[in-house]
């Protein structure tokens, strides 16, 4: 099985739970203490692509929280193969943030393959997206599911399409 | 030939003399091959000096031609490359085998050595096995670890590591270390050119080595030298000319840079901490004959003090132990030892005592204040120092009494009456086992010398042998009265004169006097102070008016009178 590496960054406002998605994926944990995250963080998880013969490592940025970037934590998205998107479905701001950092990025690097995570899915009474706004975020972001990283709802999903989006660009065409 | 052709000819005869024969050239293959041989060499050799892409493109056409040439006659390339493979074959055994054998040299030696004793220790304190931890200590560096980062994305391109290296994540250890580049370049370079060249991490150092599209990081154990960045550069810029156009495409799929670890592997060096050899044989010699030095010094000193500890607790011992010395400290100094206390004159010496346990005279130090000891034995010592018994004596004290048991002259008992109370501790005279056999012998004299009887024939004539032996009496009688008197007695002598009766009897009571008087004059003569003491044996004759030849004598008697006691 080929082994492949991509760089994946996981950018969004504050505490939409970026690092707790992030937890849920590489080790299958959460954890409902806050702890904010300084700078940039670094994990690693592979997804096996059996059909393609492929095992795809991602190499996992998990980038402080902010809902517009400076110049580091732009330096820190440099090269990246994919994006993971993180918004609160509690806080619809971090909707708008979402959308604008997926704007600068785009401006500083280009596209490339990208999923939304509306994230705080369990919390269920607390939610304030409509399924049209969802629709609508689809239609931005491509792929758009609404996680749990408490619950683990859609984040193994929402990675594994990803993986997928960046092989089929990266590796697949080659 | 046609008027057209004709016309060409006319007009362009030259140029198409040189085309054809271009066109011939160039449709014609060994011409070809010709002019290509023609200019081959010097082709290469101006590609070669341009740039190396001539040397990238032959080499795999080149590996893949030896490889079918090996494969198709290895015999003909063994026998070609024999010269040469083996003494690079054995010069490879000779290298492994040195390798090892320094290896198996300093494991042996460091690990019976004090410093590998204490290393072993050290170890496990730190939980670490000892090969490593001697490695560590003997490194004076090794490459670890090489990571190749792409500078683009910060993805892993490639990495190396030593054997015993303990490997994370290598790709989020390239991950971080990207991102921490980027943090220090943004944050503290003002036109973001800085770049993060090196870090130290307790023992580690790591070095940052940046080429156009990745850079090359090394995790170093121990301190490099400097010339190691540049050997580094050099192994970045050859991976760069390799793979340059790859890694700056490199999105994360390795097969795009074959082999990238064979470059990597000239990365992981090390050098070994420079003993100081010449000196080594030296300071060990000289070590281990210090070593023996201090041990035979630390022996006689451990001997000597062990031994001075044993006489000190004899010399202790012994001194406790004696009558008439009371010891109030034995203290060591060195070989010296300081006694102090006090001691009776009549008690044995410290220094015949200390020499009875092995202690000579000039290794003492003796204090000793005089004193009068009570202890029995020195009542009874001194007794005897100022009685001054006889042989056979025998002095004894119990509590406050002094036994004397034995035989001793009268005179000498005397003395021991009179004195014995002057003696500190006595206060009482235990004298019945005591006997004075001068005086018992005095006393049977005496007695077998008394009633002694000398007679006579007439008048004062005494009969030839009573002669005699009056004489021999009054000789003895006058010493034994002496020796009487040596033993507490004065020896008074009687005299009884005797007559037979016959005749008149004032006559005989003259005659019986004169006997006694005669034979007193005798003993006068011999010193005795004889007292008159005549007695007439006639008056019991006359009494009994019996007449008796034998009756003509002078009779003896002695009796022995107590002198007084001297006071």
């Amino acid at each position: 099985m080929t082994v492949v590496t991509s760089k994946v960054c996981v950018v969004g406002d504050f505490a939409v739970g970026k690092t707790s998605v992030i937890e849920r994926f590489v080790n299958n944990q959460f954890s409902d203490k806050y702890l904010t995250t300084v700078g940039v963080k670094v994990d690693t998880k592979e997804i096996e692509h059996k059909a393609l013969g492929i095992s795809h490592k991602l190499v996992i940025w998990d980038v402080a929280g902010s809902d517009r970037f400076g110049h580091i934590e732009l330096a820190y998205l440099r090269g990246a193969n994919g994006y993971i998107f993180v918004a609160d479905g509690t806080r619809l701001p971090t909707l708008r943030a979402a959308r604008d950092l997926y704007q600068q990025i785009t401006e500083e690097y280009g596209s490339a393959p990208c999923v939304l995570l509306v994230n705080k899915n369990d919390l269920t009474d607390q939610w304030n997206v409509r399924d049209e706004r969802m629709e609508e975020l689809t239609a931005h972001f491509g792929n758009t599911y609404r996680t749990s990283a408490k619950t683990g709802d859609e984040v193994e999903t929402a990675m594994t399409r990803l993986s997928e989006l960046i092989v089929d660009n990266d590796f697949r065409n080659e | 030939m046609s008027e057209l052709d004709e016309l060409k000819d006319l007009l362009f005869g030259a140029e198409k003399q040189a085309l054809d024969s271009i066109a011939e050239r160039v449709e014609r293959r060994d011409v070809r091959a010709a002019d290509v041989a023609d200019i081959l060499p010097e082709a290469i050799h101006q590609s070669y000096q341009k740039d190396g892409e001539l040397v990238e493109s032959l080499t795999d056409p080149i590996g893949e031609c030896l490889q079918n040439a090996f494969r198709d006659d290895p015999e003909t390339y063994g026998d070609a490359l024999y010269p040469v493979m083996g003494p690079a074959i054995r010069k490879s055994i000779m290298h492994a085998l040195r390798g090892f054998a320094q290896q198996i040299n300093e494991a042996v030696e460091h690990s019976i050595s004090p410093k590998g004793l204490k290393w072993r220790w050290q170890a496990s304190r730190a939980g670490v096995p000892f090969g490593e931890y001697m490695l560590q200590k003997s490194l004076l560096f090794r490459v670890e670890q090489a990571y190749l980062i792409s500078r683009e994305n910060g993805l892993l391109v490639g990495h190396v590591h030593h054997e015993a290296s303990k490997i994370k994540d290598s790709d989020a250890v390239s991950a971080m270390f990207t991102a921490i580049q980027d943090f220090v370049k943004e944050s503290f370079s003002p036109d973001r050119t800085g770049r993060l060249e090196s870090a130290d991490m307790g023992e580690f150092t790591l070095w940052a080595v940046h080429g156009p599209h990745a850079l090359l990081v090394c995790v170093i154990r121990g301190v490099p030298p400097r010339s190691l960045r540049g050997e580094l550069s050099s192994i970045l810029e050859r991976i760069h000319f390799r793979y340059g156009e790859a890694i700056r495409e490199y999105k994360g799929d390795t097969s795009s840079v074959p082999d990238v670890e064979v470059e990597l592997e000239r990365c992981l060096r090390f050098e070994a901490r420079q003993e100081e050899t010449k000196n080594k044989k030296g300071k060990s010699a000289f070590a281990v004959a210090a070593l023996v030095l201090l041990l035979v010094t630390a022996a006689f000193f451990g001997f000597r003090s062990w031994n001075a500890s044993k006489q000190h607790a004899a010399l202790e011992a012994a001194l406790t132990g004696v009558p008439g010395l009371y010891v109030s400290a034995v203290e060591r100094d060195g070989r010296v030892f300081s006694v102090q206390g006090l001691r009776d004159p009549l008690a044995p010496n410290v220094v015949d005592v200390a020499a009875r346990v092995g202690i000579a005279a000039e290794d003492l130090d003796v204090s000793m204040q005089a004193f009068q000891s009570l202890a029995p034995e020195m009542v009874a010592t001194r007794a005897k120092r100022i009685l001054g018994p006889p042989s056979g004596v025998q002095f004894d004290v119990s509590g406050t009494a002094l036994i004397v048991e034995g035989d001793a002259p009268w005179a000498w008992q005397q003395r021991l009456l009179s004195s014995y109370k002057s003696i500190a501790g006595i206060e009482t005279l235990d004298d019945s086992g005591l006997t004075a056999g001068d005086r018992e012998r005095i006393i049977a004299t005496v007695k077998d010398m008394n009633g002694q009887q000398f007679f006579f024939d007439s008048g004062i004539t005494l009969v030839t042998e009573s002669d005699d032996a009056l004489a021999q009496y009054a000789a003895d009688l006058g010493e034994t009265a002496q020796n009487a008197r040596r033993v507490g007695f004065m020896l008074a002598v009687a005299l009884n004169g005797s007559t037979d009766g016959i005749g008149d009897a004032a006559a005989n009571q003259t005659l019986a006097r004169n006997r006694a008087v005669s034979v007193a004059d005798v003993f006068r003569n011999n010193g005795l102070d004889v007292s008159d003491s005549g007695r007439l044996a006639n008056d019991e004759i006359a009494s009994e008016q019996t007449v008796d030849a034998n009756q003509r004598y002078v009779q003896v008697e002695l009796e022995l009178i107590p002198l007084p006691h001297s006071p």
